[in-house]
């Protein structure tokens, strides 16, 4: 996937005033518009460094899968966890708003679905730690 | 399965096949903590040749493993072991019982060749501690088990418990961050009122325990942990607590990191779920034409298999 | 400390193969199959059933993806209540991805009882599988169970690589013809220096289940099974293929042969009713060398399915490169269980090399000349470890000491990505 950002980084002309929208510190969303495309980042919340993994994880996870989510960028821009681009290309070919609702709901959705994985591993690891104690009942 | 089973499956297959119907055999495999084993006929196809070479072989012979398995398994045991191995058992399998329980638990016990060997240093702490605990004082010598490369299992007995400290170390981030959270547990797991009579359990990064402050040459980096089990006298009270005692033990560091990896694949299951859901969300989004532009991409579907050639 | 074994796990669609690089055996052969709560139905559309709503995570016990069986325990326990069984592969394509990473998971610390971070690995894929698959695969094995290496070989070159062990083969190539047939598909694969020509590949619908099929249909019309309960007509057909079946030069002879001495060619197999401890028997005659004839006539058995095994393997060749046809009609290698009938290598060999000589003098005709080929040399290569050929191809191949400089590391996938599994080399042949 070509990125015309990052091809036009120095020719001023053609990007647009960037924006930043950020809850705090370790939440924020950047958004990066130029004449033919949008450039939207974003920072995820983690806690600790269970979160921090996991957003990794799933991230990379994601990305890796790149090719099929058609307007998600492979690597992220510096200091982001994740980055998607959408081209004048994209727009022309996909329902707009639709693209919107996906962006939305993927933010909604990622930080539900971290905190419910490290709940998840919290709870295996009682699990596992409890029936190995156990077993010295018996 | 959550607990790990302390017996070699493929020593106890091959051998209940073999009783069934002997044929030439000559086989290598291995078992967790770098341990190989070899199953030959080596002369005739009723007479199996079962060596071990253990990494830590130097150490258990110091800790009384010949008579752990002497004990064990007896006249089997064979008194040169096979060149570039440790230990080697003869099985006649014309002298072995008919088919039946009998038999089966002799398979059983062949197949539990690792953990008995690995059992040495726990029964002599064991038998320390007793002789310590009618003096009233005093401390073990700390018997050390490097069983793996970079890991080892230290026991070590006083008057009136057994301290078996693991040392464990992670390869990888996740697996230590993911490996932190379980070892958590396992300190804070006790207080439930069921798990009251496990062990205690302890848990430290970087730092060793004092019992081991005085070894040199131990590395102090993040990626290293320890974890202390104190064992009192009633995991140990009688040969049977003991003898289950030392094989759920033995297991800890495998069943660790077993889990650590079920838990990834876990995650990778939920990540799969979730993608997908996203994946449709995109979908959403796509009209006609970009999705049938989408499908001229670089998926080469495979060719179905076809009725007629 | 030297390396551990290496481990080769070849996963088909009907069983899986894995043991230790070196061995000449599988330690573990089992169907690729694995039993999970939850029906098997709402398995392999409806996601996962593991992620868990939000809520219930605490309250339930949190590790209910470890509640599974694989391979025979997981076919055992199929009828258990609250159970169902999924194949997570499909024509030799993983296609359930959640299951086949907990198939592994239990192959590796239940039945190897290896750490896998100690080891490396050697899997089999399909012909033609697409990159993304092998992504994932990588992806499960670097990332999951972390582990040192990772080599992928194509099954067909592992079947040549296996042929290497008869002492036919003098010259260790990697070109060749694999027939390979197990118990659902036979297919048959040329192979260039390692590489699969995939446009000339061709499938048959002909395999072990069938052979069992019309084993069970010809004893039923002899009548020969009224006295076998019914629940075990497939096993004594299977019985009877396995153990009494050959392929004949000549039916017609042969016919004649059964009909002058029946005593001498017919056979009886014995069974015992597993529920009852009934006893029965079975007079196994003309099924002997009828079965395996499905290959090479098929219309005795399908009527939808025509062309004689030789002629596939002939068009095969013909649709390959010129310049490597000679190596493909030289070096005919079998794989697979419904490969192993007596003489079928033989039989094979006589039937390709009446096409290929036809062929030639048609061609002497047409153009005239005086000039005469040298003629095409056919061989059909049969060797002992034909049943899991594949395997342990991939066993001989993982015990070359060149093999870990061609596996794709840890550090190496840590850095690049699973994209890095994209490539792979192939090694070892002598050519």
């Amino acid at each position: 996937m070509t990125d015309p950002l990052a091809r036009s980084r120095n020719s001023r002309e053609v990007l647009l005033n960037p924006l930043t929208i950020s809850r705090n510190e370790n939440e924020r969303v950047l958004i990066e518009p130029s004449v033919n495309s949008i450039r939207l980042s974003i920072k995820i919340k983690q806690a600790d460094e269970i979160e921090r993994i996991l957003c990794h994880k799933f991230t990379r996870f994601m990305m890796q899968r790149a090719e099929s989510f058609i307007v998600l960028r492979r690597k992220p821009v510096k200091g982001y966890d994740i980055s998607f681009l959408i081209t004048n290309n994209h727009t022309d070919t996909m329902l707009k708003h639709k693209i919107v609702d996906f962006i939305i709901q993927f933010m909604e959705e990622v930080d539900k679905e971290i905190s419910e994985m490290k709940l998840s591993l919290n709870a295996r690891a009682r699990v596992v730690a409890e029936s190995y104690l156990l077993a010295f009942n018996s | 399965m959550i607990l790990l089973e302390s017996n070699n499956y493929i020593i106890q297959t091959t051998l209940a096949e073999k009783c069934i119907k002997p044929s030439s055999l000559d086989v290598q495999f291995v078992d967790f903590d770098g341990v190989r084993f070899h199953l030959s006929t080596p002369e005739r196809k009723t007479s199996l040749l079962l060596s071990m070479s253990i990494r830590c072989w130097d150490e258990l012979v110091k800790y009384g493993v010949d008579q752990v398995l002497q004990r064990e398994y007896g006249h089997r045991v064979k008194a040169q072991p096979e060149s570039e191995y440790n230990v080697s058992l003869e099985l006649d399998l014309e002298q072995f019982p008919p088919e039946g329980e009998e038999r089966d638990s002799l398979i059983k016990s062949i197949s539990l060749l690792k953990r008995n060997a690995l059992a040495a240093p726990f029964e002599l702490a064991f038998s320390t501690q007793k002789q310590l605990s009618a003096s009233g004082t005093g401390q073990g010598e700390l018997l050390a088990l490097h069983y793996r490369d970079e890991e080892a299992i230290y026991v070590q007995a006083s008057s009136d418990r057994v301290t078996v400290i693991f040392s464990t170390i992670f390869r990888e981030e996740t697996d230590r961050i993911f490996g932190k959270v379980f070892l958590q547990e396992f300190v804070d797991a006790r207080r439930l009122p069921t798990i009251q009579s496990a062990p205690q359990v302890l848990y430290s990064t970087r730092d060793a325990p004092l019992e081991l402050s005085h070894l040199p040459g131990l590395k102090q980096t993040e990626d290293v942990g320890y974890v202390t089990f104190v064992l009192f006298p009633r995991h140990f009270a009688n040969p049977e607590v003991a003898g289950s005692t030392i094989s759920h033990i033995q297991n800890f560091r495998d069943y660790l990191h077993y889990h650590i990896k079920c838990s990834k694949a876990y995650m990778h299951s939920r990540m799969r779920h979730r993608v997908t859901e996203f994946q449709k969300v995109l979908n959403r989004a796509k009209t006609e034409v970009a999705v049938t532009d989408r499908k001229t991409a670089r998926y080469v579907p495979l060719p179905p298999i076809p009725q007629h050639v | 400390m030297s390396f551990l074994a290496p481990i080769i796990c070849d996963n088909g669609t009907g069983f899986s193969k894995v043991g230790y690089a070196g061995n000449s055996d599988p330690s573990f052969v089992f169907p690729t199959a694995i039993a999970t709560r939850g029906s098997a139905s709402q398995s392999a559309r409806s996601g996962p059933a593991v992620p868990n709503k939000p809520g219930n995570l605490a309250s339930k016990r949190g590790v209910e993806d470890l509640d599974f069986f694989i391979g025979d325990e997981a076919l055992a326990n199929a009828k258990t209540p609250g159970y169902g069984v999924n194949y997570p592969i499909r024509h030799g394509q993983i296609e359930n991805w959640d299951y086949m990473e907990r198939f592994w998971e239990q192959t590796i610390f239940k039945y190897l009882r290896a750490e896998p971070e100690d080891h490396h690995f050697l899997l089999t894929e399909p012909p033609l599988n697409p990159p993304e698959n092998r992504e994932q695969t990588a992806e499960i094995f670097f990332e999951s169970f972390n582990i040192k290496g990772l080599y992928i070989a194509v099954q067909a070159v592992l079947a040549l690589a296996a042929s290497w062990s008869s002492n036919k083969v003098t010259d260790r190539t990697l070109t060749g013809t694999v027939i390979d047939s197990g118990d659902g598909v036979t297919h048959v694969i040329p192979c260039a220096e390692g590489y699969v020509i995939g446009s000339a590949i061709k499938h048959i619908p002909i395999a072990g289940r069938d052979i069992t099929q019309f084993v069970l249909n010809l004893l039923r019309e002899r009548g020969e099974m009224v006295n076998v309960p019914p629940e075990e007509h497939l096993k004594v057909a299977g019985k009877v293929k396995e153990n009494y079946s050959y392929v004949c030069q000549d039916i017609v002879k042969e016919f004649r042969k059964y009909d002058v001495e029946p005593y001498k060619h017919f056979e009886r197999y014995e069974g015992e009713y597993s529920v009852t401890g009934r006893k029965y028997s079975v007079d196994v005659g003309y099924e002997r060398f009828l079965a395996p004839e499905i290959f090479f006539n098929p219309e005795i058995y399908s009527s939808d399915f025509l062309t004689p095994l030789p002629e596939v393997v002939d068009t095969v060749i013909q649709q390959s490169p010129i310049d490597v046809r000679r190596g493909l009609y030289k070096n005919i290698v079998l794989s697979g269980g419904s490969t192993m009938f007596q003489y079928f290598g033989q039989r094979l060999k006589r039937d390709l090399k009446q096409i290929v000589d036809r062929r030639l003098e048609n061609n002497a005709a047409i153009k005239g000349t005086q000039m005469k080929s040298s003629g095409v040399d056919v061989d059909v290569i049969s060797h002992k470890r034909q049943r899991y050929a594949v395997w342990f191809g991939g066993s001989l191949m993982a015990s070359l000491p060149e093999f870990y400089t061609f596996c794709h590391t840890k550090a190496q996938y840590d850095e690049v990505g699973p994209s890095i599994c994209r490539r792979y080399q192939i090694f070892g042949s002598a050519t």
